[in-house]
């Protein structure tokens, strides 16, 4: 650096190069680097480019490895009628992230989605919830009126990558795993990268952006604490028809509904295609719908169709019928299933003109009824080779930062925690914390700090810890709530008993605006309160339906005698006694 | 090791003693057994490490807004990666090299120097794992980090006064003899126009109780004997020296000249802040009450003349 000062930046670059290549133990050669990032996903991309947006690319030598082939995701290209299956939503808070790193404009945003209401209801009392992105505090953006935007995770990579395109300082070597990670042992003690290609890094700071199985973690002997939900997740692009003209044209309602097996999730794309999420507890159950799938699609297309709309001892028998199929070796068939779905129907007494009729015939034609906006569209098809399924898992490691032996480590993004997938918030957490750690690395050299020393990272694991604990939890707890069938918990939950504060936390979390995470200057404890803050403003959208007889009377005993006060400034329970 | 450093040290310190009278053999061959800490974020010198990041931003605003000041709009020194980038700057009572590397790669050329012999190994130890300093074969020119064994008087003597830009001696003024004339030192050595910066502990109470009690007794976080309630200096003190300095150090414009921000520490985050430069300087105990910063400029007309 000495010798390069007054060198103009290009001639620095190079000249660096050069110097910075050194012998190293049993005559190989190492490249000292300040920053390796491991991990070309979506938080490693983000970072890098974070990074090369800042001021402090100019005076770091920024290096990101990944494993897989990045050409292929940005030379990734869909017709505009169909879409990857891997979708995220994005929240305001995200997005205007991406925005200020100058990434977003590289998203193609004409695939993307907003959300403007979300309808989340329970599998077996039928309690709704609804999400309204009018309740989103407004800050004076120019965001307009949406709570988060869906967006194919392949179109925001292809956007990092393209942005990352107009900053050449970073290195970026893609087809190469990091084979080991090493202490240098002969000097401080510094993380050396072994590549597969034989190259060996030296970095000041080594991030971890490299999954749930993180070997950076490994190397820092970061201990992380977590269990799988016996859970896989299907996930699907579901072709159907537009949304009544009666309804506003545009599809933007997402829909979840919380089944004993887990919450089943139809997040809009277009008017008339949608992303699946389907968590299914056990995971057997999963493959054998995802293997039916691929004889014959059009059964998970009723499949998903019946699970939004039957009643849970009916799609009991259908998973008996779709396992039963699967073990024998037989594939199902279409026909009978749909006749199936529809005697189901006829016997729960839902009249086959109704949005809960999923063989309706009819569609949107004729008159909506007057429930229709509060189920999703029926699903025609499934985009075909999209229906794919992964395990979920709950972890979280024990700290973001390597120490003693560790040090110079640092985690972000799915190495560092992994959630339910229910309130669409793991990657929406990774990025928050890219723009957290990008931060407290551009403090840092402005100071002439060493970015790989704990006291400049130490505000990064302060911030981020607390901030993804509290949505882990939230989440963790409301799965394990809806999971049950056990009446008094049931109950509980329809009347927003168990999971009032819960929710509080996820729903700020999924409307979380412009600048709600982040801000170095904001400890946690105000970033904890002011998600609290930010709640009260949506209290209005907090609704109950209870709808049995039974549940209601409960709830309004609940709500005075229980509750009472309590409830009254969250949100209004309304009792429906006629369905 | 820490027994060779420390005999090392013995014969050196009292050596150096002799002809420095700010130097106070106890306190050094103290910090000599220490030496090995200095780098261990969590151990003994962790409050150094976490004070780093603010003592920066405090020479980087007064350099940068006296150069605004002086009218730099030359494009030389907008187009400079920070305000410190090429200026001569030396670290007085540098201890493993905290604030010294921190200049540096801010691109002042820094001289380290402490009466310590094992600081300034340690200090010259970790530099060199250190790409940013290294110096390297293939290097065409030196790095702009060096480190000396050497006392502020006996380098005054060796080179002349009037030979630094920024001259910084931090956390030092509590552990040497003769304070008047250490200052008296430090001061020489900066050119004219050019900046002292000093941080120390005041004389109060409160940093009594912080201090010593907390830290070295409560906590046990900072070995105790490492302070001597004696030896604070207070703020008042520091200003009024200057103010009465021989060679008029301050020009006239006295209060824009100097200055005083106290360093306040968040216990529950770990962190310092600047205190504002509204918090007064005499009234706000509280604020300058402990851990401050201390800042003054040398008339740019050099007082010969
Ligand atoms: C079904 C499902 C639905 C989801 N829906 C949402 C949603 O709606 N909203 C949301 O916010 N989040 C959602 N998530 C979570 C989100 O997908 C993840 O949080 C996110 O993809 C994690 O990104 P990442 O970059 O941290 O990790 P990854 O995407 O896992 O990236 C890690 C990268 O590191 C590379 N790598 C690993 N080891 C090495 C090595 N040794 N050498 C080189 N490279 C290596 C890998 O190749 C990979 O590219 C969902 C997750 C699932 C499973
Ligand atoms: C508390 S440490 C501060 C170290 C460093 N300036 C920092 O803040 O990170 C005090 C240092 O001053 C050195 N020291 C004490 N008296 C000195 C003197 N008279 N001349 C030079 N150095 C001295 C000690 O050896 C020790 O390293």
């Amino acid at each position: 650096m000495a010798s390069t000062r007054h060198v103009p930046f290009r001639l620095l670059k190079a000249g660096r190069h050069a110097l910075r290549t050194r012998q190293y133990s049993s005559a190989r050669v190492s490249d000292d680097c300040d920053i390796v990032i491991v991990g070309g996903g979506p938080a490693g991309l983000a970072l890098a480019s974070a990074l090369g947006s800042s001021a402090a690319s100019n005076r770091l030598r920024i290096v990101l490895v990944e494993g897989g082939d990045l050409s292929k995701v940005h030379g990734w290209s869909l017709d505009s009628d169909v879409y990857s299956n891997r979708v995220s939503s994005l929240t305001n808070a995200s997005q205007s992230f991406l925005r200020d790193i100058g990434a977003w404009s590289h998203v193609e945003e004409s695939r993307t989605c907003p959300m403007e209401d979300m309808e989340v209801w329970d599998g077996v009392s039928d309690a709704r919830i609804s999400f309204h992105a009018s309740d989103v505090p407004t800050t004076g953006s120019t965001e307009g009126q949406q709570m988060a935007r869906l967006t194919e995770n392949l179109n925001l990579q292809r956007g990092l990558l393209r942005h990352l395109k107009t900053h050449p300082e970073i290195e970026l070597i893609d087809k190469t795993k990091v084979e080991s990670i090493i202490r240098d042992e002969e000097e401080g003690q510094w993380p050396l990268v072994k590549l597969a290609n034989d190259r060996i890094l030296r970095t000041r700071l080594l991030i971890g952006a490299d999954g749930f199985n993180s070997p950076v973690r490994s190397y820092a002997r970061i201990p992380s604490y977590g269990w799988s939900y016996n859970t896989q997740a299907i996930v699907a692009t579901m072709f159907h028809s537009p949304p009544s003209l009666y309804q506003n044209s545009l599809h933007t309602t997402a829909y979840q509904r919380f089944l004993p097996t887990g919450p089943i999730a139809f997040l809009p794309l277009s008017p008339t295609a949608s992303s699946l999420v389907w968590s299914i507890n056990p995971p057997e159950l999963a493959q054998a719908l995802v293997a039916s799938a691929s004889q014959n699609p059009s059964v998970l297309a009723s499949m998903i169709n019946a699970a939004f709309r039957l009643p849970t001892v009916s799609l009991k028998y259908l998973y008996d019928v779709v396992m039963d199929a699967r073990t024998k070796g037989v594939a199902i068939d279409g026909e009978a299933i749909t006749k199936e779905i529809r005697w189901r129907e006829e016997s729960h007494g839902i009249d086959g003109n109704s949005t809960y009729a999923s063989s309706s015939t009819q569609l949107s034609q004729g008159m909506p009824s007057l429930d229709a906006a509060s189920l999703p569209p029926l699903v025609t098809s499934i985009q075909p080779g999209t229906v794919a399924s992964f395990p979920l898992k709950y972890n979280h490691a024990e700290t973001y930062l390597g120490e003693g032996l560790g040090a110079r480590t640092v985690l972000v993004g799915d190495a560092a925690h992994t959630v339910h997938p229910l309130a669409g918030q793991g990657l929406n957490q990774g990025l928050a914390d890219v723009e957290c750690l990008s931060k407290c690395i551009a403090e840092a050299v402005a100071n002439g700090g060493d970015v790989g020393s704990y006291t400049a990272l130490l505000p990064y694991a302060q911030e981020r810890y607390i901030a993804n604990h509290t949505i882990m939890s939230a989440v963790d707890k409301l799965h394990k709530l809806y999971s049950t069938e056990f009446e008094p918990v049931v109950w509980a939950r329809s009347v927003g008993l168990e999971v009032l504060n819960e929710l509080d936390v996820v729903k700020s979390a999924i409307m979380a605006t412009a600048g709600a995470h982040s801000s170095k200057t904001t400890n946690s404890a105000d970033a904890a309160a002011g998600i609290n803050n930010g709640w009260s403003v949506v209290a209005k959208g907090f609704e109950s339906y209870a709808s049995t007889v039974k549940a209601a009377r409960m709830a309004s005993q609940g709500a005075v005698g229980l509750i009472g006060g309590g409830l009254e400034g969250i949100g209004r329970i309304i009792t429906n006694l006629s369905k | 090791m820490q027994s060779i450093l420390r005999n090392y040290i013995r014969r050196h310190a009292t050596a150096a003693t002799r002809q420095n009278s700010s130097v106070n053999a106890s306190e050094i061959s103290f910090f000599s057994k220490l030496s090995s800490q200095w780098w261990d974020e969590h151990g003994e010198f962790a409050f150094l490490h976490r004070m780093n990041p603010i003592r920066m931003q405090f020479i980087h605003e007064k350099v940068r807004e006296m150069d605004w000041e002086d009218g730099a709009t030359s494009e030389e020194k907008i187009s400079r990666r920070s305000a410190l980038d090429g200026l001569k700057v030396l670290d007085i009572g540098c201890g493993g090299g905290l604030l010294s590397e921190s200049l540096a790669r801010q691109g002042a050329r820094t001289l380290g120097i402490d009466a310590s012999e094992a600081n300034i190994a340690i200090a010259t130890l970790h530099s060199q794992a250190d790409p940013n300093f290294r110096v390297s074969s293939a290097s065409p020119s030196p790095s702009n980090l060096s480190y000396r064994q050497i006392s502020a008087e006996s380098l005054l003597a060796e080179s002349g006064p009037e030979q630094y830009d920024v001259v910084c001696s931090m956390e030092v003024l509590e552990h040497v003899d003769n304070p008047a004339d250490f200052l008296n030192s430090c001061a020489q050595l900066v050119k004219p126009g050019g900046h002292l910066f000093l941080s120390t502990i005041a004389r109060t109470p409160l940093a009594y109780f912080l201090t010593i009690f907390t830290a070295e007794t409560l906590l046990r976080k900072v070995t105790p004997g490492t302070h001597t309630y004696s030896k604070f200096v207070n703020p008042g003190e520091l200003v009024e020296y200057f103010q009465n300095y021989p060679t008029s150090l301050t020009s006239k414009a006295t209060t824009t000249e100097a200055e005083v921000r106290g360093m306040i520490y968040a216990p529950l985050r770990a962190k310092w802040h600047l205190a504002s430069r509204t918090a007064s300087l005499w009234g706000g105990d509280l604020v300058n009450g402990c851990n401050y910063l201390f800042w003054v400029r040398k008339p740019n007309v050099s007082p010969s003349q």
